[in-house]
């Protein structure tokens, strides 16, 4: 066998072997989170269900509603409870909002993926060549006023951009709707792109001051590297090293980010979801921890448990397969 | 009755029609004969601006609330407001009772009862119903009357207009004479208000021939005339009514006897309704559509309400300053009042401070030290009325005594001073009240008074509502200047509500001393402003345990007597004893309603009736 053979088979071994490690870590994770969570809702004073069935209920309906909803139950058996049902994909059942939480997620979380990927796809197609720009004009007027507005934008509360923006395109000029898309399936929803544009600057505008700092950092670092000195030398012009070499190594760290990023994309955001009239996973959230809806808290949490441990997992395969150094195996 | 809960302000707009409740105990039907429009806003006097689809009303539905049970027969927890008036818009009641068309009073025009009678001595109630049909064209007859009892009677514990002692248990016949004509015979008499507005107004022919089955594919019967029959319908029924997503498409809700049929129901809230074409009664909808718009807050519908996106929606009270804003862009602005009182209950079981709320003096000092009537202008901005008593004060009524109504404990901090002073309180170092001489004697702290006791208050208030804030911290302020240390313990209301319970001294979920859920209005009355289930001794609602023999006796015979004097000592009694402490009562929205809209009427008992709104031609 080859020396490259040699190596590729033990780079596979790795991978397989940090894949399993990965996989176990985040089932413990999860199980861990969901345990925290469980254990702070029932120490929450009061137990749900006057909050839920209203002040008017009878001590009668209130024992009723326990007792259908399994709240009467020793904790032990409540939470094995859940998590026999969740093995199944039975997410529970919320009173509040009179529907399988599962439905709920599966109204709530294509919505707000869609406004996420619009979010922070706007924001990648902007911040990457933004951010290459101001490393390729490093301590220029030019990277100086792009920086300005990037701390401008991160520091501005996303409410208040969101009013702003409604206030400037919606109202005074009239171009663009103020709620975001209302449609309820995802064909509804990208049948209204007009709808989507504010929801989508709103959240994503901040995206653009972070990736393309994260951009120029990463740029300026490659282009301070020794391939790009021997390109260079060999008579490369530098549009075509930027192009080939600096932009694929550059984009290394922002590609990691995105990994993490995931969890934040399923928890929604409840801003933006309330400013434009968008029920997506974080007003589902929101509005579960004031209605004290368990079902729902729990099964929320679980899929932003999920997200953060894929996430987490992707942005070590990116790193594990962009960058070498990270593999420790056979040179 | 729950509502909402919204931030709210009150508007000053002229024409705003002062409502004046009529009784209707003397038998017969009382149909009110006001036309649609008596009572409108302003808006209804204007043309329709231009571009606006006369053939649809876009209705904002309050922040979050979203309609989620389409059977007409509430349970707990699914009550609220515009659950119940989208089922009166598919189907049709007996009667309403309400102030939709400018008076409180019954209503016989929205339902499918012609005529109510009395019998001599009160105990009897003879429903004549309308020539009426369901959509399926299938005739409405006392079968479907009977449907409904058997339903209700069967599975009174989840039906949560519920109360022991109440509708069905009072009832000792229900006799069918014929198709048209039916009398329900009660235990006793009954106040005939109480009996039309809290018991009787629930009475909803269900279509048994499309209804009365335990499965889709199952065959109608006579199974509801049996207990076991009637829960196993029911049952089945329930479940129906889990599935939202199928709401539109399940042959059940297709059948229907009111106004308008169910055109959409989706599962983020938005419920569309269409004219019924098949109607048949004397309330038939005015405009071909109805949108029922659900948002996620109050911004939101704000913004769409700016870029004219709705009809008939509502601002914070905040935003009352851009009143003329609104009217530059066609819309008047009418607040929503609410037939309720808003209060914080004491725990007379707090096992620190409960022995100090049982003594009237402290309830009066601690009242007297309550500035409702500039909390009202000043923080609530005009958008909240004071409240001295049990009995709306919104509203003129003959319920209201005098008493109530000339505030028996005006804000007068050197008479809190003086009554602590008289019983032996006295300010320490830092200027809160201790209890000096403790002892049951006429100068004494009072009964079970601790010396050493501090006047130092915990108060638990829910968040969320900038008004209620700056409410308590007026209150918290003027109570500090008579010696009252206060504190607060913020929470969600849904947090606050569940601690909120009646509960024994030595329990350990009795540590809450005060208790304010009353940002949109603490609680609602139906037309008939009875508060046995808040102040009676033992009440599920009475919080606080708050016991005082003589109002229990007012209460009772309240129910039972027609005697209009009764309402009016229960109302002096409460306004002077303090079970709760009185606070400002905020309107129940303020509404913004587009030019040239008619048939906007609001009930203060905070049911729409969607059929009424309309477009001036």
């Amino acid at each position: 066998m080859t020396t490259t053979a040699v190596r590729d088979n033990s780079n596979i071994r790795l991978f397989g072997l940090f894949m399993i490690k990965r996989l176990v870590q985040a089932a413990v994770v999860i199980a861990i989170v969901s345990v925290i969570v469980f254990l702070l809702l029932q120490a929450l004073p009061g137990g749900p269900a006057r909050g839920i069935l209203g002040q008017a209920a009878t001590p009668a309906q209130i024992e009723a509603f326990n007792h259908e909803m399994g709240f009467d139950l020793p904790l032990i058996q409540q939470y094995f409870n859940y998590v026999s049902q969740w093995l199944t994909g039975n997410l529970g059942r919320s009173f509040v909002m009179n529907e399988d939480v599962s439905s709920l997620i599966a109204q709530r979380l294509p919505k707000t993926l869609i406004l996420a990927i619009a979010a922070v796809g706007g924001a990648l197609l902007v911040s990457i060549p933004l951010g290459m720009a101001q490393a390729l004009r490093r301590n220029k007027p030019f990277d100086y006023i792009i920086t300005g507005i990037n701390f401008v934008v991160y520091s501005t509360p996303s409410f208040f951009l969101g009013l702003l923006l409604i206030m400037f395109f919606a109202q005074l000029l009239g171009i663009l709707p103020a709620s975001a898309p209302q449609g309820n399936t995802v064909g509804e929803i990208l049948a209204q792109p007009k709808e989507m544009v504010l929801p989508a600057l709103t959240s994503g505008l901040a995206g653009v001051a972070t990736f393309s700092r994260y951009m120029r950092s990463s740029t300026i670092d490659n282009l301070h590297e020794d391939y790009v000195r021997t390109a260079r030398a060999k008579g490369t012009a530098m549009k075509r090293v930027v192009a080939r070499h600096v932009l694929r190594n550059s984009l290394t760290p922002v590609v990691t980010m995105l990994g993490y990023y995931l969890p934040v994309m399923f928890g929604g955001a409840l801003v933006v979801e309330q400013l434009f009239n968008y029920p997506g996973m974080g007003l589902l959230f929101w509005n579960a921890a004031q209605t004290t809806d368990f079902p729902v808290l729990l099964g929320c949490i679980l899929v932003i448990s999920l997200a953060t441990v894929i996430g987490s997992l992707l942005a070590d395969i990116t790193q594990f397969i962009l960058d070498p150094r990270s593999r420790g195996g056979v040179k | 009755m729950a509502f909402d809960q919204r931030r709210m302000k009150k508007s000053v707009t002229a024409g705003l029609a002062a409502l004046a409740l009529l009784l209707t105990g003397c038998g017969g039907a009382n149909s009110n004969t006001n036309s649609a429009t008596d009572g409108d806003s302003d808006a209804a006097a204007k043309t329709v601006p231009a571009g606006v689809d006369t053939n649809t009303v876009n209705y904002a539905l309050p922040p979050n609330a979203t309609p989620n049970w389409i059977l007409p027969i509430g349970v707990a927890g699914k009550m609220a407001t515009h659950n119940s008036s989208i089922h009166q818009a598919l189907w049709s009641p007996m009667f309403t009772f309400d102030g939709s068309k400018g008076e409180m009073a019954m209503d016989t025009e929205t339902g499918i009862a012609d005529k109510v009678e009395y019998s001599e001595d009160g105990k009897q109630v003879t429903f004549h119903m309308r020539h009426m049909h369901w959509s399926d064209g299938e005739p409405i007859t006392t079968r479907d009357v009977e449907f409904w009892f058997n339903l209700i009677k069967a599975n009174k514990e989840q039906w949560g207009g519920y109360k022991e002692g109440r509708l069905p248990d009072n009832i000792t016949d229900v006799e069918y004479t014929d198709e048209k004509t039916f009398t329900v015979t009660f235990d006793k008499v009954y106040n005939q208000d109480w009996l039309n507005s809290g018991q009787l107004a629930s009475v909803r022919p269900l279509p048994h021939h499309a209804w009365a089955k335990t499965s889709q594919d199952g065959k109608v019967g006579d199974a509801d005339r049996t207990e076991k029959g009637a829960k196993e319908i029911f049952k089945f029924l329930m479940k129906e009514s889990e599935n939202i997503s199928d709401y539109v498409d399940n042959p059940l809700w297709k059948v229907v006897s009111g106004p308008f049929t169910l055109g959409g129901f989706d599962n983020s809230g938005k419920v569309t309704l269409e004219k019924n074409e098949n109607y048949d009664g004397k309330d038939a909808a005015q405009v071909q559509t109805v949108n029922l718009l659900p948002f996620t807050s109050a911004d939101a519908e704000v913004n769409l309400l700016r870029s004219k996106g709705i009809d008939y929606g509502y601002i914070p009270t905040s935003l009352l300053n851009q009143q003329q804003q609104f009217q530059a862009n066609n819309y008047n602005m009418d607040p929503w009042e609410g037939w309720a009182i808003t209060y914080m209950p004491y725990n007379f079981n707090n096992p620190k401070m409960g022995d100090v709320f049982k003594q009237l003096y402290v309830r009066q000092a601690l009242q007297s030290s309550v500035d409702q009537s500039t909390i009202s202008e000043k923080v609530w901005m005009g958008g909240a009325n004071p409240v001295y008593g049990p009995v709306p004060q919104d509203i003129e009524s003959h319920y209201l005594s005098d008493t109530q109504k000339n505030n028996p404990y005006p804000y007068d901090i050197e008479k809190a001073k003086q009554l602590f002073a008289d019983h032996g309180w006295k300010a320490g170092s830092d200027g809160i009240l201790v209890c000096e001489s403790a002892g049951a004697g006429d100068s004494d702290c009072g009964e079970g008074i601790k010396e050493g006791t501090k006047m130092e208050l915990t108060m638990m208030v829910q968040n969320g509502s900038e008004e209620a804030d700056k409410q308590f911290a007026a209150i918290q302020s003027s109570l500090r200047e008579a010696g009252v240390a206060v504190s607060f313990d913020r929470a969600p209301l849904n947090s606050v509500l569940n601690r909120t319970v009646p509960c024994e001294a030595d329990s350990s979920d009795c540590n809450w001393q005060f208790s304010y859920f009353g940002a949109a209005g603490s609680w609602y009355f139906p037309a008939y402003p009875t508060g046995e289930r808040i102040f009676a001794t033992g009440a599920s609602v009475n919080f606080g345990n708050y016991s005082n023999p003589k109002a229990d006796e007012l209460m009772t015979k309240a129910l039972e007597s027609n005697d209009p004097q009764i309402m009016q000592d229960y109302s002096a009694l409460l306004a002077e004893d303090l079970p709760v402490m009185w606070l400002p009562n905020p309107v129940y929205q303020v509404s913004v309603i587009r030019d040239g809209m008619t048939g906007t009427t609001q009930d203060p008992t905070g049911n729409f009736f969607p059929q009424r709104w309309g477009w001036n031609k």
